[in-house]
């Protein structure tokens, strides 16, 4: 996915960039309703999907409160 | 108060409970009236294992034991009462284990089936699902196709079953902690048919007569079942027929038409039922349907098979364990189709009274009186067909005693684990983070899962009703599965709205993310589900390293089945604490009692405890959960005052 940058205004500073809203926009609607899995298309989308939403058993080098130590 | 009002809380229930006795239809509510459990065998101390038997070793009633009467307390083998009642325990576990394992062996072989092209009318629904095992069985992806990727993980997953050595590959995905727990205590199960075995043969007479040692075998069973058999069904399952999320749907009696063709699919395999729903919507089906006078054809579920076809398709549920015969006491259900599972025998002397016809599709599940239409994945769409039809063609039998009830509530199903993770953060931030800090910043207190059957020997529904509305209302999260689920959903619990009942902080995350306070996860080998998520909240981070630290308990309020006692003990094999009500099968041995009630905790970090008031038992899983926040050092920071937006804003305009 592309991030966008807004520029925003933060007290006593001049404007700063910050990363924009990386949810969709909308409501989904009717059939649609609740049916995330189809948004990934591509085999790629969906791997990279488990390495990144499923991360705490996909992820390469991310094991969440488990990062320090060595794979079981 | 009328008699049928002592028996269910669901209003639905109490007019079909009445009608049945007007219709002289016998009932499990009227059994169960009759018919009183035998105190020793309740007890777990009644021992049937072999011919010399059975051997009844109850505790004496309003006395001490003296130390010579123990001793003497004993079968004709010798076998103590601790004995006994561990072999009777175990055997229950391997009962429900087997139950649920050969329903993911039977999954695995219909997913092989459709791997190699052998099974028309079924496909992969889910690649992403497919991939996600793919990695965890280490087949190979590359650019192969989705076929042949299957096919190395229906042969894995087959060969979970029988295997001999090494470990179950699912407890891979268990919190490394916990892993080496399970390694370190010896209750890593090997495979799951082999576990499950083991039980048979250690319970045999004269074998393994140290009740902590069958105990032990007990736990590796039952994680060979929730960890093994079960997660595979589940997996399975979602790549065929789709991973749930989120899905409206409607529950209870109400649900049947008076002007359509009623079928009810009842059991626990969504296998033919997925068919079945196909074929309903089948122009052909539909002419027909109108051409024996009906508007249509109207599909409901009932328990488990139910729970599967809802959360997939948005079927409407019928209803509970303890409605399956109150479902034909309508006189509108045409067809009842069975696969296996919690299937009352008496549905076909009830069906007599009326013009239901019952069909059993399962090689494994025969019912005297039933019409017996087997299932077969290779040709499926047919028998689906053939069933439909029987529907149809009995619509015009109906007799003039039709009762529908009026009841049935909205729901909200289809929380997996993985749309739980969705939900809290997004396709791009995916994350159990949302979850976790509201855990640790007090709004929520902590998750229970609250699951199981009906009991005829308590009030239908009653149990887990209240003791679901007790934990929201201490802003516990609840994750429910099974008849728990539908008991809870039939009482409106199942809906955003239903954030009324819950606590202040708990309402206010439900608001922000739009879930119901009260989550549906699916059928009973979908407790897995529950496991994943414990280890997502684990692997997160801020709550330990193991599930045993986390603030979670677990509950089976109205259990009977053998699978609730697999259930249970896979849950506190895997760190929680778990609450029953309606009865408990060791009574009768104080020792053995006290080592699944105490000793365990020190050997699986999670134990069991008993308590029919549900109230209480909610509060014990409260008193649980806040030790495990005092453990955590996040105990204080359910007193501080949590500000939200508006107060903020609030405070700075003062
Ligand atoms: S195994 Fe022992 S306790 Fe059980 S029935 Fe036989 S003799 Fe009695």
């Amino acid at each position: 996915m592309e991030y966008k940058i807004e520029k925003k205004k933060a007290p006593g500073r001049k404007d700063v960039e910050v990363l924009g809203a990386t949810f969709e926009e909308g409501k989904p609607e009717g059939e649609e309703l609740g049916k995330w899995r189809q948004k990934l298309e591509s085999r790629e989308e969906k791997l990279k999907y488990l390495q990144s939403g499923e991360r705490y058993w996909y992820g390469k080098d991310w094991y969440g409160s488990e990062k320090r130590k060595n794979p079981a | 108060m009328a008699e049928a009002e002592t028996k269910s809380i669901d209003n639905a229930s109490i007019k079909m409970i009445e009608k049945a006795a007007a219709d002289g239809a016998n009932t499990a509510f009227d059994r169960a009236e009759t018919m009183k459990p035998c105190p020793i065998g309740a007890e777990g101390t009644c021992c049937k294992n072999c011919g010399m038997g059975p051997c009844r070793v109850p505790l004496p009633k309003g006395k001490e034991e003296t130390p010579k009467e123990k001793k003497e307390r004993r079968g004709i083998c010798g076998a103590t009462a601790e004995t006994i009642a561990a072999r009777n325990f175990i055997r229950m576990i391997a009962g429900g284990a087997a139950a649920h394992s050969d329903h993911g062996r039977g999954v695995a072989k219909l997913f092989l089936a459709v791997a190699k092209g052998e099974a028309p009318g079924y496909e992969i629904k889910d690649e992403q699902k497919l991939l996600q095992l793919a990695l965890d069985f280490g087949v190979t992806i590359g650019d192969r196709s989705n076929n042949e990727i299957a096919i190395d993980i229906g042969e894995k997953a087959l060969a979970e079953f029988g295997k001999q050595e090494g470990e179950v590959l699912f407890l891979r995905r268990a919190p490394l902690k916990r892993q080496e727990l399970w390694r370190r205590e010896g209750i890593a199960p090997r495979g799951i048919d082999r576990e499950i075995v083991e039980i048979m043969h250690r319970t045999h007479i004269g074998v393994d007569q140290d009740y902590r040692s069958l105990l032990r075998q007990g736990v590796r069973a039952s994680i060979a079942d929730g960890w093994g058999g079960s997660m595979i069904a589940t997996e399975l399952q979602d790549i065929l027929f789709g991973t749930p999320a989120p899905v409206l749907g409607r529950i209870n009696l109400g649900v049947l038409k008076r002007d359509e063709v009623n079928l009810i699919i009842h059991g626990h395999e969504p296998l033919l039922s997925e068919m079945i729903v196909v074929a309903a919507q089948e122009p052909q089906m539909i002419e027909l349907a109108k051409s024996k006078g009906a508007n249509g054809i109207s599909i409901a579920g009932m328990c488990c098979t139910a729970n599967e076809i809802l959360m997939r398709h948005g079927v409407p549920l019928a209803g509970n364990f303890l409605q399956q015969e109150l479902a034909i006491v309508t006189g509108a259900v045409d067809v009842m189709v069975v696969d296996i599972q919690c299937i009352m025998q008496s549905l076909t002397t009830v069906a007599e009274c009326y013009h239901t016809k019952i069909i059993t599709t399962s090689p494994k599940a025969h019912i005297p009186g039933a019409i017996h239409i087997e299932f077969d994945e290779h040709n499926a769409m047919e028998s689906a067909r053939a069933i439909v039809r029987t529907a149809i063609e009995n619509f015009p039998n109906r007799g003039s005693n039709i009762d529908i009830p009026k009841e049935q509530t909205n729901l909200v199903a289809g929380f997996s684990h993985e749309t739980i993770n969705y939900l809290l953060g997004g396709i791009y931030r995916a994350s159990y983070r949302p979850l976790n800090d509201n855990i640790i910043n007090g709004r929520i207190r902590g998750v229970a899962g609250v699951v199981g059957c009906n009991n005829a020997r308590v009030k239908h529904n009653e149990n887990h009703v209240t003791m679901v509305k007790e934990l929201i209302k201490n802003d516990v999260l609840v994750l429910q599965t099974g008849c728990s689920a539908i008991a809870c959903a039939e009482a409106g619990l199942m809906t955003p709205e239903a954030a009324e009942y819950a606590g202040e902080g708990l309402a206010s995350v439900c608001e922000a993310v739009g879930i119901p306070p009260v989550l549906h996860l699916g059928s009973c080998v979908d407790n897995s589900r529950i496991l994943m998520a414990a280890t997502a909240m684990v692997k997160d981070g801020g709550l330990g390293d193991d599930i045993s630290e986390l603030p979670v308990a677990g509950a089976a309020p109205e259990w009977m089945s053998e699978k609730a006692i697999s259930i249970g003990q896979y849950f506190v094999g895997s760190g929680v604490f778990t609450v029953f009500g309606a009865t408990w099968p060791t009574l009768g041995s104080p020792e053995v009692t006290e080592f699944l009630f105490k000793d365990l905790e020190n050997i699986c970090g999670g134990m069991w405890a008993f308590e029919p008031n549900p109230i209480k038992a909610a509060h014990l899983m409260i008193d649980h959960i806040d030790k495990k926040r005092k453990a955590l050092g996040i105990d204080k920071a359910r007193e501080r005052i949590l500000y939200d937006m508006a107060m903020r804003r609030e405070l700075e305009a003062a």
